[in-house]
Parts: C-alpha cells; structure tokens; sequence
C-alpha cells in the first residue's frame, strides 16, 4: 500500500474550559486507507476530527492537509482542502429535498441566477449512480429513514469533492443491514475513488472489519495507532479501557431484603419514539428488589424510550408497566415518582437539572414540599434548605463549586452528581438509572459506581441502562440485551464475555428465544 | 456568587440609565433646550408637589402592576404580550358589572366588579395560555392577535350596544354609581385608594414568586420545562395558572382606571399601559422588587416629563426615548453577557459532542 | 339591494387595494427575517420612522424620490441596528422589537416637534410635499373594472406586486433563498456547507428594515402625504399577522394582506349601514389565532398519519 501521508496533525492540542479535549496529538493519516479512530466516549476523537474539519481551532499545534498548513480552522477552509465530515447529528434542513440537501451551498445555477432544479436532480442522479448510493433525489429529507439521512450526508460530502472524508459514529444509527451497506460503499469508494476514510467508532468489530489502520485515543491523547492486521479486538480493548487497574473494586454484599418480590414488572411493552414510530415493540422483564438488571445494547434500539416510559415521562401504547404492585400506565412523572420511584435520566443537560438553577435549587427539587422545608406546603424555609444543600453536596462531594453556583457552570461529573445525590437522597426502594457515568470522569464514575452498588446492597430494585460495557459488566447481577425495541438474551455478567454480548445486541437471538 | 452576579447586574444597569440620561441631555442640547434646566424641571414635575408626588405614584402603581403580570406569567416560561387585551377586558366587565349594579352597597358591589375584572382578564389570558400549553401555539404571538381583537371589541361595545344614552358624553358606556368609585388620595391628582389594593396584590406576587414553594416551581418550569416534567411539577398546570394570575391582575389594572378616574368604560383606558409595564419588566429582568423599584423610576420620567413639556416646552417624547435607550443599553448587555455564556455553552457543547452526548 | 351596490362596488376594490399595499410591503420585509429564524415585531416601528423619513426627506428636497431614498436609507440602518442587537449581541429578538416600537413612536414623535415645530399632524409649511406619483395607462381604461383597479395606483402599488415576485423569486427560486431557508431552519447544516447563517440573517433584516420603512412611506406619500403620530396604528402587527397567516410565503401573505385589506375596507363601509367597522376589524386577529392553532393542529395530524 501506498502510504503518502495526506493528513498530518502535529502536537495538537485542544484545552476547552475545563478540560484538556486533546493532548499533544501528532498522527499521519494515509492516502487512500481506512484510519479507523477508537476510543471510548470523552476521549477525544471527535474533537480531533472536528480541528480538521475547522468546526475547532485547536489551542496549539498545526495540522497539514495535502502538504498545505491549515492556516484558519473554518469548515470553509477544510472544503477547499478536500475535506468532508458526516457528523453525527445530520447537518441536514428537513424540509429540503434530498437534491436540495446535497447541492447546498453550491447550487448549481441557470442563468447565472436562478437556482437549477433540473441540474441540482441530475447532480444527485449522477453521484447516485457514480457510487451507488440509491436516495430519491425528490424525496424530502425529513420524510426519509435516518438510514438514507445518512447516505445524503456522504453524497453531499462528496459533490462537495472531498476526497477525505470523516465519518463520526457512523454506525450508531444504523441497522445492522444498514450498516453491512455502508461498510461496502466505503470500501469502494476506497478502491475505485482512491479516498481517504476516517472513521470514528468505539464499536471494536467495526475497526476489525473495516479499517487498514486503528488509533487509540484514550483522555485525550492518542495512546497507540497500529496495523489492524497486527491488533485484535481484546487488544484494542485494553488500550481503550485501559481503565481496569484505575478502578478499584466494589462492594458487592448480599442485599438486605425481607422477600424477593419484583419491584418492577413490565409486560409486553409498546413505545413510540417523538416521530411516533415504534421504540419498543413488546419488551417484557422483571427486576426484584437488592438487584441490578442491566440492558445492552447499541443506542437508538428503544432504550431511551423503555426508560423514560417507565419513569411516566412517555405514554405507551400498549403492554403494562407495574411499579410495586400498581400499574403506571396514564401516569406522569411525578405519579411514578410518588409510588417510590427516583430515576436518573440519560440526558442530564437536557432532563437531570435546570442549568440556570444553583446546585441548592437542584438538590432540592422533589423535596419542597416536605415539611422540614416549607411551612404548611407553602413557605419556604430558605434557611433549611440550604442547610440541607450544604449537607448533601457535601456528602456527595461535589465539588467545584458552593450551593450558590448555577449547575450549568459545574463540570461533567459534578453535574451529574448533584443528580444521582439529589435522586438517590429520595430514599426511594426502586431506581432507574440511564447512562450514569457518561461523560464523568474517573474519579467520579468510581463514585458513582459505589453509590449506585450501596443501593443495591441495602434492597433497592435497580433499572441500569448504559452504553458501557464495562459499568454493565461491572453493576448488573443480570444482563439483558435489547435489539429493536425487543430483548435478544438474558445473562449474567459471569456467564458470558463481553465479545459474544454483542452477538447478542445485533440481532442475534439465542436458541431458545428464536 | 448570587451577589456578585446581581451588583453586577445593577452597576451596569446604573450605567444604562446614566448614558441614556446623557444621551437625552445631549438631544436636548442640540434641540436648543437647557439640559439642566429640563431635568430640573422634570424632577420637579415628579415630586415638587404634593400633587405631583402623587401622580407620580398613581402612575408607578399602574406600571408595576403591569411589570408583575408580565413577570409572574414569564417565571412559569409564558410570555404574556396580551395584557393590553386583559385589560380593555377588565375594565369592559367591571364598568359594565358597576353600572348594572347602581344602587347597592358599595360593599357588595366593588368586590364583585373586582371579580367581574379578574374573570375576564383571567379568561382572556386563559385561551392563549392553554394553546400553548396543549398544542405549543407560541403565546407570544396569540396574544398580540387578541390585543387587537380585544381592543376592537371593547370599542364595538362601547360604540354599539353598551353606549350610554347619557348627553354630553361623547362615548363611553353608561356610568358607574358614584358610591362605587375609589376615593382620591390627594386632590385633583389620580391617586386613589387604588394605591392600598395595589400594593397588597404587589405583595402577593413578590411572595408566590419568591417565597412560596409555588413560586419556586414555576421557576423551575420557566427554567427547563422538560426538567419540571421529569421533577413530577406538574408543569403545565403551573404555566397555566401563572398566565391565568397574570390576565386577572391586568384586568384589575383596567378596573382600578375606571373605578379610579373615569367612572365609566372610555375606548382610551390605556395608552398601552401593559407595554410601559412589560419593558419595566424585561429590564429588570422579572425581579418582582426591581420591578416595583423600576416602575417608581419611570413612572416619576413620564409624569415629570409631561410637567418638563408644560413648562418648558420640551416634548415629553423625549422620556420615551430616554426609555428605549435603557433597554436598548440593557438588552445588549445582557446580549454580551449572553454571547460570552453563549461562548462557554459552545465550548461545552463541543465538549458534549465530543463525548457523544451532545442534544 | 340599493344598500348592497353602495357596499361592494369597485371603490370597495380601489380601497382593499390602497389598504393592503402598506401591509403587503411591510409583510414581505417581515417574511424574510422569519425566514432566516427571526421573530420581528419591530416592524411596526420600522413602518412609523419610515414614513416619518419620507415625509422629511420629500419635504427637505421637494421630491418624493428622495423621501423614498430617505426612507431606504434610514430603513436600512434600522434593519442593520436590529440585525447587530439580534444577531451579534444574540439579545431577546422580541424585547428588541417592542424596545423598537416604542423608540420609533419617541423618536418621531420629538423629531417632529423639534424639527418641524408641530405635533400630532405635520402640515408641510410651504405646502411642497412631493407626493408619489401616479400611474395610468390609458388602455386599461377600456376595461371595464380591471381598468379602474389597476390604473391611478400609486407608483408603490405597483412596485409592492412586483416585489411579490421578486421576494417569491429570490426565496424559492435562487441560491440566496434556500441560503435564507437552510439559515433559519437548521443553521449548523449551512456553517458545515462553509456558508454563514449570521450573514444571511443580516441579509433578511436589511431587507425587512428597507420594506418596512418602504411601507411606511407608502403610508405617508401614497394617499394622505402628510405625517401624523403613531400613524402605523398597528400594520406592522398585521403584516406580521400576515405572514403567520401566508406561513411566510409571499403569493399567499399577499392574499393575506389583501384579505385584511378588504375586510378593513369592508368595515369602513359596513359603518354607512350602521354595522360597526370595530366588529368587523376583529376577524383578521382572531382569524389569524385560527390560524396557527389550524397549522399545529395539521402538522400534529400529518406525524400521527406517518407513523401509522
């Protein structure tokens, strides 16, 4: 192979507010191979792609595209270079059409005025057929799978004449068919077009399948790039991870319970997702008290609906959900959280805090009407309460910052514990958890695994929903995998690796399921 | 931290209304007026008399009122542009309800045209507040629609159906029994007994807004509505009542004008009123004290202003623009204040895209 | 049935047509902020110191062209300043307007009574106040109803039907337009396409300054040519009505306009038959509430359908 370099970052560093996004990055990217960029999430690959596609200008270092140095980070800039990213969230305006989509920003004209309707529709037509990318070049784009969504972001890359192109979590989205689709379209395009592919993904058997070459990013710094030939799966996993010695060991004790009834029970369970299509298509499973059911599965497979569901915040549309012996179904949130359910959402900007609000305000919520904080429901007792935040931010550590600090200015991991403190400080026998440690630090993962251990040791029914492997891994007395809205398999963490669970979160089935 | 961001917050506050003062003095100069003299003449016109004191607060009151109204609706995260409308209304269904019941005792009477006030504003707030809560029609502009349309219906009533056959009065609906009006607090100025319901209804929204656990779940909702919801605040309903509370008390505004100074419903009841209350409001950024302060300020420029034309001939526009210039000056502030947050949130965002959890 | 011919008869048409032309202006400048995302009520204080500028511009130079270029000139600056305030100091779009208005409603009204030295009405002193001209063309005459509607317009008539053209044209039928689209809807989708949604958003509020203030001197020059307080009276709010109404497409805002035209024309001669015009008047507002709970309800109906 060929190995001119095309891309060359040099000592790249990316300090955001807080925290050090990129740390002396220095890697080649080669014309004409697949770079596939692994690492887990917070490590650092988007950003580092984000520099080269000038969306960020980096705090230090130089990147050099085709011998040239960046000389401003502007996507405009990286255009010209030959540079095109499919980021995550589609860069699309739903009430165009497809044709519409792809030529945006250079529209082909007719008398030298006039946008051209004819043209923009063969333009598509013909990159349609030049990499056999089937999309409906009338079709509107907001009317279309998220699949083909994604189809019109490489095409429109590629009107655009990249001949490098950054795909960000491709796959994320994708069904498996989809998926396998992509895959063959990038190989192609690699061997007919000779482009440049990276590719940022933190699904292992992706780089295995796809890339000539793999780097690892952990913390922000690239921690090793390798051949994908000389590397395997379990070796790409501890360079990522790397983390096994960092966490400590928990306490696992037998769980205080008087009798092992089921806290929750859901049966049959239909959702919508906000389109309205179906989320979760007859899931049924039962967590008991004093344990922890994990569910894996690869996000957007009806998990954000399945909890926020459970916790009363979505209506479903058939099956049940009985949370201590009563049925939630045309319950809102707080109806849930009455019968003794606290529930730590996956998004916590969006859901878990009001940014505005100081961490007092935060820690609060839920609670002001309890009588050690207002006088008959209605008068606050400003003194209690912040006698009250002092207390739990302090039991909680939470740090960086007094009660007073809006939440919106704390950190990642802060934030997320002034959720798990004031959610878990409900006292509650049956928790459900979403995605508790994205996006926090070490130190407070560790934390925060503790915590949510300790619940579990003292009797609670725990609903764990998460990404990671490992916190599943590390958390769950029982795993279940999920796949389009429906349970694939039931384990334990003891009984099955973590390569074979993903047979599992694909689609597989096991035998006596299928 | 709260401290600091709120000296903050006044020092460049001070720092508006200094240059937009400046900035009058400089246009009166050009104009060929003596600044001195017109601020002189204005501070005069505001609180040289007994009279003029009192004007001073019949106008503050009115403002204030307005302020909060806007204020509580905007706690809860509802934008009420409607008040003008809620208070045509008001002061429509009070006038009307006083005039129905001449004769009886004050007693009975006054508090049901309170009532009849706070019905009609309350229900007129009502439908826009519940599109937008049940069907997300954005409020804002729902209710500058039924400004218009409540304003055309009061003059259609008064003009039609409810005019007065009394002679010598040119339009307006039949007269409310005398009994029932608010006496003057100091003669011949527009201070009534008002005043006292007023500050009582001041009172009860500082407390729900910044005292009551209501209060502090309508904050919530106005903060992060999904975070509201996911708090089991039942948000809506918050949203609601709080657009609800806001019509009732400009309907009371437009009733205490009419059972204050005019005795009978007039088409010009209000000289957009709600929208001198909202900017009070919007500067000081629906702080149910700063409101109260704020309203004393520019309720002391226009009736000082007025005084400053009367005797020096300097068109009271000017106070208008002295106005605009503070919240021009406010608003960019907080616009830069906001770009530089909106600096951080980017870099977050990135921060959150990078780790893949990005809204 | 005699009643009925004083009602609608051609002078009805003439007056829908004197009516609406302000309102179409000032809602075309309207539809292209809320194009590129921009909620702007100021347009009704863009109107007011746009008519206010005409008439000084045609009072000062004795000609009405230059009180149009007065007006676009300081319509231009009023649609820069919001665009700064808006766009660069991302303040509150909508405290932004309503400072606006009530700025535009202080500004003239003192500018008129420093620089003219009367209030309330402006009587141009020497009586020169150029008005617009305007247009006829004899051949038309021979027509029968089209020729008395279409001739004797003011110049701004005529321009506002082609500006309906020219604003449909440019939105729907040129790059700028799905620039200004793509700005307002999805912002992020036009950065990555190396174009910049902050400019296309200055673009939409020059436009709207100028349109707006282009209206406004309609308003001033067209029929009346004279300047009196608050003589907006509110148009800036219907044109924004308008365009709710059209859903920001020009064609259709303008048959909006023209509706609230007519209906206003309507009441003005209902009152000759003793129907109130206030009565009348409160069909567009609440038609407009309408409206939009219409447009929710569809797109509500139209997701429940896709996912069926």
């Amino acid at each position: 192979m060929a190995s001119e370099t095309i891309v060359s970052f040099r000592n790249v560093s990316m300090q955001f507010p807080g925290v050090l996004a990129n740390h002396d990055v220095s890697l080649d990217i080669h014309k004409g191979e697949v770079f596939a960029l692994v690492g887990e999430n917070g490590a650092g690959k988007s950003t580092l792609m984000n520099i080269l596609y000038g969306m960020n200008t980096p705090t230090s270092g130089e990147v050099t595209i085709k011998g040239q140095k960046m000389t401003h980070f502007s996507p405009s800039q990286a255009i010209e270079r030959g540079v095109g990213m499919v980021h995550q969230h589609f860069m699309l305006v739903p009430s165009f059409t497809v044709a519409q989509n792809i030529v945006l920003g250079r529209e082909p004209k007719h008398r030298g005025l006039f946008y051209d309707f004819h043209k923009a529709k063969a333009i598509t037509d013909s990159l349609v057929e030049e990499y056999g990318l089937t999309v409906d070049p009338a079709a509107k784009v907001a009317d279309i799978s998220v699949g083909l969504q994604q189809r019109v972001e490489i095409l429109k890359t590629l009107h655009r004449g990249a001949d490098i192109l950054i795909l960000d979590e491709p796959t994320a989205v994708l069904t498996p068919q989809e998926t396998d689709e992509l895959f063959s379209v990038i190989r192609r395009i690699v061997k007919e077009k000779q482009m440049t592919i990276i590719i940022i993904t933190h699904k292992l058997y992706e780089v295995m399948a796809i890339s000539d070459r793999v780097g690892v990013m952990r913390g922000g710094k690239l921690v090793s790039v390798e051949n994908t030939a000389d590397v395997n799966e379990r070796i790409l996993a501890s360079m990522m991870v790397g983390r096994d010695v960092l966490l400590g060991q928990l306490d696992r004790n037998d769980p205080i319970v008087t009798d092992n009834e089921a806290a929750i029970e859901i049966s049959d369970l239909h959702v919508t997702d906000n389109r309205g299509l179906p989320a979760v298509r007859g899931l049924s499973l039962t967590v008991h008290r004093g344990e922890i059911l994990g569910i894996a599965g690869i996000e957007g497979n009806g998990q954000s609906e399945l909890i926020e569901a459970v916790a009363g915040m979505r209506s479903f549309t058939k099956g049940n959900v009985v949370i201590n012996g009563k049925s939630i179904a045309g319950m809102n949130a707080g109806q849930v959280r009455a019968l003794g359910v606290a529930h730590v959402p996956e998004d916590r900007l969006s859901t878990g805090v009001s940014a505005p609000a100081d961490v007092t305000d935060n820690l609060i919520v839920g609670k002001e009407k309890l009588p050690r904080f207002s006088l008959f429901k209605t008068h606050m007792k400003k003194r209690a309460v912040r006698q009250y935040a002092r207390e739990i931010s302090e039991k909680f550590d939470i740090r960086g910052a007094g009660i007073d600090t809006a939440v919106g200015s704390l950190s990642g991991g802060n934030m997320q514990k002034v959720v798990v403190a004031r959610e878990f400080s409900f006292e509650t026998p049956v928790l459900i958890i979403s995605q508790p440690t994205r996006g926090v630090d070490i130190g407070a993962m560790e934390a925060i695994h503790q915590l949510i251990m300790d619940k579990r040791n003292a009797g609670c029914a725990i609903l764990l929903v998460s990404a990671d492997l490992d916190e599943l891994y590390r958390l769950s007395d029982r795993l279940v995998t999920v796949y389009e809205g429906r349970i694939t398999g039931e384990f334990t963490p003891d009984t099955i690796a973590k390569t074979e669970i993903s047979y599992y979160m694909t689609g597989g089935r096991k035998e006596a399921d299928a | 931290m709260k401290l600091r961001k709120n000296m903050s917050y006044l020092l460049s506050l001070f720092i508006a209304v200094a240059a937009a003062f400046i900035l009058g003095g400089v246009i009166m100069a050009l104009s060929g007026h003596d600044p001195i003299e017109g601020y002189t003449l204005m501070f005069q016109g505001a609180f040289g008399t007994q009279r003029a004191s009192a004007n001073t607060l019949a106008k503050a009151s009115t403002l204030c009122l307005c302020g909060l109204a806007t204020a509580i609706a905007a706690h809860a995260g509802i934008f009420n542009v409607g008040g003008e409308g809620q208070l045509y209304l008001g002061a429509m269904a009070s006038a009307w309800v006083g005039a129905r019941l001449t004769g009886t005792s004050p007693w009975i009477a006054v508090p049901l045209c309170l009532l009849a006030a706070m019905l009609a504003g309350g229900i007129y707030a009502w439908i826009p507040g519940m599109l937008k809560v049940k069907m997300k029609v954005n409020e804002v502009i729902t209710t500058i629609m039924l400004n218009s349309a409540a304003i055309y219906f009061c003059s259609f009533l008064t003009n039609g159906p409810l005019k007065t056959a009394e002679k010598g009065v040119s339009a307006g609906t039949d007269a409310i029994d005398p009994a029932f009006m608010f006496s003057r607090i100091v003669r011949r100025s527009s201070l009534t007994e008002s005043i006292f319901l007023a500050a009582i209804i001041a009172l009860v929204v500082w407390y729900l807004m910044k005292k009551s656990t209501t209060g502090f779940q309508m904050k919530l909702t106005g903060e992060n509505e999904r975070f509201a919801k996911y708090s089991g605040i039942k948000s809506s309903k918050l949203a609601l009542w709080s657009m609800v509370a806001s019509g009732a008390i400009c309907g009371l505004v437009g009733m205490f004008e009419i059972f204050g100074l005019h005795g009978r419903f007039i088409e010009s009841v209000s000289s957009e009123f709600y929208f001198d209350g909202m900017l009070v409001a919007m500067i000081m950024r629906y702080n149910p004290v700063g409101i109260i302060l704020m309203s004393l300020f520019f309720g002391a420029m226009e009736i000082g202003g007025a005084a400053m034309e009367l005797n020096a001939s300097i068109p009271s526009s000017l106070i208008v623009l002295i106005q605009s210039i503070i919240i021009f000056f406010m608003a960019a502030e907080q616009g830069i204040t906001a770009a530089f947050q909106a600096r951080r949130a980017r870099k977050k965002a990135a921060k959150a895209l990078q780790k893949g959890d990005a809204a | 049935m005699t009643e009925l011919s004083t009602i609608f008869n051609i002078g009805l048409l003439q007056n829908t047509l004197r009516t609406a032309t302000p309102v179409v202006l000032c809602a075309l400048g309207c539809l292209m902020t809320d194009h590129v995302g921009m909620t702007n009520i100021g347009v009704e204080g863009m109107m007011l110191i746009g008519a206010f500028s005409a008439v000084m511009g045609s009072w000062v130079c004795s000609s009405w062209w230059m009180g149009l270029v007065f007006a676009i000139t300081i319509g231009l600056l009023l649609g820069l300043f919001y665009g700064v305030f808006v766009i660069k100091f991302k303040s509150d779009e909508f405290i932004i307007g309503v400072a606006l208005n009530t700025f535009a409603m202080g500004l003239t009204t003192f500018l008129l009574r420093t620089l003219t030295g009367q209030s309330g009405t402006f009587h141009a002193p020497e009586g020169n106040l150029s008005t617009l001209p305007r247009l006829s063309a004899d051949w038309l005459n021979s027509i029968p109803i089209l020729g008395d509607l279409l001739n004797n317009n003011t110049l701004l008539v005529y321009v506002s039907w082609i500006l309906v053209l020219v604003c449909w044209l440019l939105i729907y039928h040129t790059p700028l337009g799905f620039w200004l689209r793509a700005s307002g809807e999805h912002p992020q989708s036009l950065r990555s396409a190396g174009r910049s949604p902050e400019k296309m958003q200055y673009l939409a509020s020059l436009i709207c300054g100028m349109l707006s203030a282009l209206a406004g001197a309609h308003l001033a020059l067209g029929y009346l040519s004279t300047f009196s307080e608050n003589m907006s009276n509110s148009r800036g709010y219907i044109a924004f009505a308008c365009v709710i109404f059209g859903r920001a497409n020009p064609p259709k805002v303008f048959l909006a306009a023209l509706l609230f035209g007519f209906i206003d024309a309507l009441g003005m001669r209902l009152q000759s038959v003793g129907i109130s015009s206030a009565l009348t008047s409160i069909f567009p507002y609440i038609g407009t509430v309408l409206m939009m709970v219409l447009v929710v309800w569809r797109t509500e109906r139209r997701k429940k359908k896709l996912a069926q």
